[in-house]
């Protein structure tokens, strides 16, 4: 929480003023029990008709003062939530956005977009309360016990002895049930997990006939977190009667102790019944205390768990060249050794090879066996744990990480579009591409058709591109890689939902075009890199072989495993 | 429209009311200790005002009849005490015993629906239902009715006590408390446009914070990150403005009902006092201080049961929508059952025919029209067709997941509506695409169609399948733990298992469905290696996606939107030059 209090720095003067005001409102809310003593002990004791309705304003007064008091309070704490969470909100996401890859998947996109909503909410909700409340409801409770020693010290006593009871009745059962509490989230998490895991394996389930033995075990967990809510329901229904009998016995008490000092001579009626009034102040305010600390704490709880995200130092590259150094080779990995971090084994190990400008080089291989790794080494998104890899002769880490991406043209495995028109999401590379250079690439991408369908390059597309098959998202996210005409060009995989003569069809077209790119083509499929003037087989983060299509086929025997399962020729391969 | 919606609350609530049924013996006790503990509570200052007006003077003070008066008091304090307690536990009881059975009753009749059904409802809205629906249904309809009695009794109470105290104080009470209400209703009313407003651009805002942080990778890759924290600064802007006017005009409730509170209690000291002056004609006044106290402590909590009746009011009106939500469920009509005639299949030859089959999702598309189609024991059928071209209905259709809706398929002879559909299930082994496994042991995930099954059995499975390997190595070999909390298997190993699974039975019948892309290339040649073997004698169904398999098959379906555009052996289709012909030609293609 510390570590987020800069950002509420800004906010100090809202933050101070409005628990101020709402003290302020809290000490006239303790004068009207000595007002309605007076009424008492002056206004009726002296029949004094004059007094009794200047008091009565007085306490009207009071309550206009009070509200507003209470009203500029309400909007200073108010300020001060939304202003601090709406900073930590706009720093958070600059944060994620700085993060490496690495980050990124230790992190995890569900926690990234749980800090900045559910998380950010508790913090607004639980600032806010904390406020105004945090301080008012203790000063309350106090105050009602030190009004009640300007009344009386022998009958304030009783204060003395009933504050601690019942403190420790609110916050010890609140304290009791509250990981009681966390057993049955616990309990109900794993229900609801049971309940998904049922549904997700539904055809599995009836395949085996598993649907009897699948109620069995839902029953069981059901009953399980029924009798852990019971018992928890037990102990929390004793708090509402016990601080009752409390308060109530304090009243009794109070009130037989005062009429024996009244009878001494040494307290008025009207004083015992302003006793009275300030004994019945105190329980409301603690159960309000006791809920609001339940908030609060949840509320730190998730402060903390932002202010651990705002702490994560990214580790993506820092360099500061912004161009290579006009190399003979477009792309260069010299032994390199790749890790993704808490994986036990290597992703890649020692990689060497190098592509000169205008070639075209083919990845292959199963999932698993490090393509992806390979090529997000190339635009910096992973650190390579040993060895180099350079760009036009610069190690990727030395670059600019904006300048080194400009040079690349990225087609990631996932395709992704944003939700707005189709121009808007082939600009991503160059934000001031024309139309005609758009178009170029949507023709290369072999997209035409889908922009023909959808209604040209201000056709809308929604959240995730739902609206398209993965066939046309996987074309479109092409085109926007290839426009601003990237240097070099990475295709990861990038044409799996393509059918055979789409994807043979983009490759003749890539290969056409002017002023040739450095292209990577990562597949699964032998007939996509074929052609390649470079292949490189990876098994396990091994290169098994690097080498031309023919190379290949005459010496390694793991690629021509995989060109025969997949071309099966008449014949030449019999089990 | 609005009457028909009534009409379909109050059934929702009769249906949710047979859930408490079951406990109606417990409900009228709760109700009965309900009233004892609000009558209880609400004479206390009544007595408590007694004992202040015998506080009169030094010297002139009855301690006798005070203490007597304490003690009664006492009493009913321990008896409010107990009563309030025993009516919590009860509820409780009752709340916890609803939501426990409504919920078995929700998955139980998940287990019996067809599968159309979940294949038509997201898992995460389904699961919400039974789990979090339950609870709100309980919470506002149980706790909702004892709070209403309550707050209901203790109007009513206070009302009768305070008349019997002071018609005319009363009625300053009963007259000015409604101003409150009306506040906080002119509040709630005003500020529910910003509200709206405000969850508009809190939408805005979410959806630009998921869009991007799901794809971070790719604003990255191409640097597009200051386009976009400038749109989410723009968007949080506006949302922060729309948050501060929401919260502060709602906050504004409270203060101001507390100022209508402040302006009531004002009044009845004004006119309780001058009352207490009063002279009632009798030699008495018309009130005295006792009483203008307990007075006083009413008026300051008149405005609360009123509070918690409106909170009520809408946490019901949400009971009733989760009740609407889960009983939906509840009420959707079971799978057609098997029929009292059904015969149980036993291990099937496996001649599967079907005749005339047609299908379809909605009346109105039709899928699949007049298949006809002969297999006999222990042949090969591949399917194969671009995704999305049905071949999944087709699985549904031989596993019975759907009913056909003309025609017929038959397993020896037999149409498979006239077996059941447990025995017919059991004679198919099934290896899909998505991979599930339940969160267990990998011996429990293998044994899941044989529990029986000895370890010895399992190992030999496991080696047919060649998992035996993979399977040792693990951290507890066969007793690791997989899914949620246990070991990440990759998903090859996790198509492995599944594959050993269906070897340690091995049904008479196949459906496979080949991997397209997410195995590492050994694990894929093993798993092939696997398949083949399991086929060896068995009628099989194999989508496929690898030439090889399609080749080797001794009948191929091509499939295209939904329907089967050609079949035959592979020379036959090649020889035909048709929509195969294309697919098979576009591999080579340059």
């Amino acid at each position: 929480m510390k570590r987020l209090l800069r950002y509420l720095k800004p906010h100090w003067r809202d933050s101070v003023l409005g628990p101020l005001f709402k003290l302020c409102e809290a000490t006239l809310e303790l004068i009207v029990p000595l007002v309605i003593a007076t009424i008492v002990d002056r206004g009726i004791a002296e029949g004094d008709r004059g007094y009794i309705l200047k008091m009565a304003l007085l306490l009207a007064l009071m309550g206009l003062i009070g509200l507003a008091f209470s009203v500029t309070a309400q909007f200073f704490c108010a300020r001060a939530s939304v202003g601090f969470v709406g900073r930590i909100r706009s720093a958070l996401f600059a944060k994620l956005g700085s993060l490496s890859y690495s980050d990124i998947d230790r992190i995890g996109t569900s926690t990234m977009i749980t800090r900045m909503s559910a998380d950010s909410t508790k913090v607004q909700n639980g600032l806010n309360l904390a406020l105004r409340l945090l301080l008012r409801s203790p000063f309350v409770v106090f105050g009602a016990a030190i009004m009640a020693f300007t009344i009386d010290f022998k009958s304030a006593l009783t204060f003395v002895a009933v504050i601690p009871l019942l403190s420790i009745v609110v916050f010890g059962i609140m304290l009791l049930t509250m990981p009681m509490y966390k057993r049955v989230q616990g309990k109900t998490d794993a229900l609801l997990c049971t309940a998904r895991e049922n549904l997700d394996g539904v055809r599995v389930i009836r395949a085996f006939g598993k649907e009897e033995d699948e109620i069995a075990e839902f029953r069981e967990e059901n009953q399980l977190l029924t009798t852990v809510s019971k018992r928890v329901g037990r102990i929390s229904a004793l708090m509402n009667p016990l601080t009752f009998l409390l308060i109530n016995a304090a009243i009794l008490v109070l009130i037989y102790a005062g009429a024996v000092e009244v009878n001494l001579g040494n307290l008025s009626q009207g004083q015992v019944l302003a006793l009275y009034n300030y004994m019945s102040q105190i329980l409301v305010e603690l159960i309000k205390l006791a809920n609001l600390i339940i908030s609060i704490s949840k509320a730190l709880a998730s402060a903390t768990r932002i202010a651990d995200v705002l702490d994560v130092e990214s580790t993506d590259t820092d360099g500061k060249a912004v161009c290579g150094v006009g190399s003979e080779y477009a792309v260069e990995l010299r032994g390199v050794y790749a890790r993704y971090a808490g994986a036990p084994e290597a992703a890649l190990e020692n990689i060497s090879f190098s592509a000169k400008w205008g070639e075209t080089v083919g990845i292959i291989g199963g999932t698993g066996s490090g393509k992806s790794t390979l090529v997000n080494l190339i635009p910096a998104f992973y650190r390579a744990e040993a060895g180099e890899v350079l760009v036009d002769g610069v190690n990727v880490c030395d670059y600019d990480p904006r300048a080194l991406r400009e040079m690349i043209g990225m087609c990631p495995q996932r395709a992704v579009l944003f939700s707005g028109t189709v121009r808007d999401n082939l600009k991503w590379r160059d934000p001031n591409a024309s139309d005609e250079e758009i178009m170029e690439a949507v023709k290369i991408a072999q997209a035409s058709d889908v922009l023909d369908k959808k209604g040209g390059l201000d056709a809308v597309i929604e959240e995730g591109g739902r609206n398209l098959s993965g066939g046309q998202r996987q074309r479109l996210t092409i085109a926007r890689a290839l426009v601003g005409n990237p240097r070099i060009l990475v295709l990861d995989d990038s044409a799996s939902a393509l059918d055979f003569a789409t994807d043979a069809a983009l490759r003749r077209a890539i290969a056409d075009m002017k002023g040739k790119m450095t292209v990577f083509i990562v597949s699964q499929r032998a007939s996509s890199v074929m052609n390649a003037d470079k292949i490189i087989l990876l098994d396990d983060g091994a290169a098994v072989g690097i080498g031309t299509h023919a190379e290949l086929m005459e010496k390694c025997e793991l690629y021509r495993e995989i060109y025969y399962t997949q071309f099966k020729k008449g014949g030449s391969e019999n089990e | 429209m609005s009457k028909k919606n009534g009409r379909g609350g109050a059934r929702v609530l009769r249906r949710a009311l047979k859930y408490i049924g079951k406990y109606r013996l417990l409900l009228p006790v709760s109700a009965i200790f309900t009233v004892i503990t609000v009558a209880l509570s609400l004479y206390i200052p009544v007595l408590v005002g007694d004992a202040i007006d015998l506080i009169t003077g030094a010297g002139e003070v009855k301690l006798d009849a005070i203490l007597e008066i304490l003690i009664f008091a006492a009493i009913l304090v321990g008896g409010a005490a107990l009563s309030q307690w025993i009516c919590s536990t009860l509820n409780n009881r009752i709340a916890l015993g609803v939501v426990r059975d409504i919920r078995n009753d929700a998955f139980e009749r998940l287990e019996r629906l067809p599968l159309s059904y979940h294949d038509s409802h997201r898992t995460g809205d389904t699961v919400n239902r039974i789990i979090n629906d339950a609870e709100q249904l309980a919470d506002g309809l149980l706790l909702g009715f004892t709070q209403l009695l309550s707050g209901i009794l203790t109007i009513v109470i206070t009302l009768g006590i305070m008349i019997y105290l002071n018609w005319a104080v009363a009625l300053v009470v009963f007259v000015l408390t409604p101003i409150s209400l009306l506040v906080a209703k002119f509040i709630a009313s005003r500020t529910f446009n910003m509200f709206k407003l405000r969850a508009e651009a809190e939408a805005k805002t979410t959806s630009h914070v998921n869009e991007m942080l799901s794809n971070q990778k790719i604003v990255k890759a191409f640097s597009h990150e200051d386009e976009s924290q400038a749109k989410f600064d723009e968007l949080n802007g506006s949302l922060q403005a729309r948050s501060l006017k929401a919260i502060f005009f709602s906050s504004l409730t409270n203060p101001l009902t507390r100022f209508v509170n402040s302006l009531v209690y004002a009044a009845v000291a004004l006119v309780g006092a001058l009352l207490v002056l009063t002279d009632n004609g009798a030699g008495a006044a018309l009130l005295t201080v006792g009483e203008l106290a307990a007075l006083l402590s009413y008026a300051n909590q008149y405005t609360k049961p009123f509070n918690e009746i409106s909170g009520v009011v809408t946490e019901f009106q949400n009971a009733l929508a989760s009740a609407g939500r889960i009983l939906e469920i509840i009420d959707e009509p079971c799978e057609i059952p098997d029929g009292a005639d059904a015969v149980v299949l036993g291990v099937a030859e496996g001649d599967v025919s079907l005749s005339d089959v047609s299908f379809s999702y909605t009346p109105e598309i039709p899928l699949i029209e007049g298949i006809s189609l002969e297999v006999t024991r222990g042949k090969r059928v591949a399917i194969v067709g671009p995704t999305g071209c049905g071949k999944t209905t087709l699985i549904n259709l031989l596993m019975r997941f759907y009913d056909v809706t003309g025609g017929g398929i038959s397993v020896d002879g037999t149409d498979i509506r006239d077996i059941t559909r447990h025995s017919l299930r059991k004679n198919y082994g099934m290896v899909l695409q998505d991979t599930w496994l339940s969160p267990a042991s990998v011996r429990d995930n293998i044994k899941m169609g044989k529990p029986d099954a000895t370890d010895e059995e399992v190992i030999a499975a496991a080696r047919a399948a060649h998992a035996h390997s993979f399977i040792k190595r693990l951290k507890n070999g066969y007793d690791t733990r997989i899914g949620e909390g246990g070991e990440e298997l990759s998903q090859g190993q996790k198509q492995l298992i599944c594959i050993t699974r269906v070897m340690l039975c091995l049904p008479p019948m196949l459906i496979l469905d080949e991997a397209t892309s997410s195995i590492d290339t050994r694990t894929e040649i093993r798993i092939q290696k696997a398949f083949s073997e399991m086929m060896r004698g068995r009628t099989s169904f194999v989508v496929a996606h690898r030439l090889s398999t399609v080749m080797d098959s001794d009948l191929i379906l091509v499939m295209r939107d939904g329907n089967i555009v050609e079949t035959g052996t592979h020379e036959e289709l090649l020889a035909r030059g048709g929509f195969y012909f294309e697919l098979f030609n576009s591999q080579f293609a340059k």
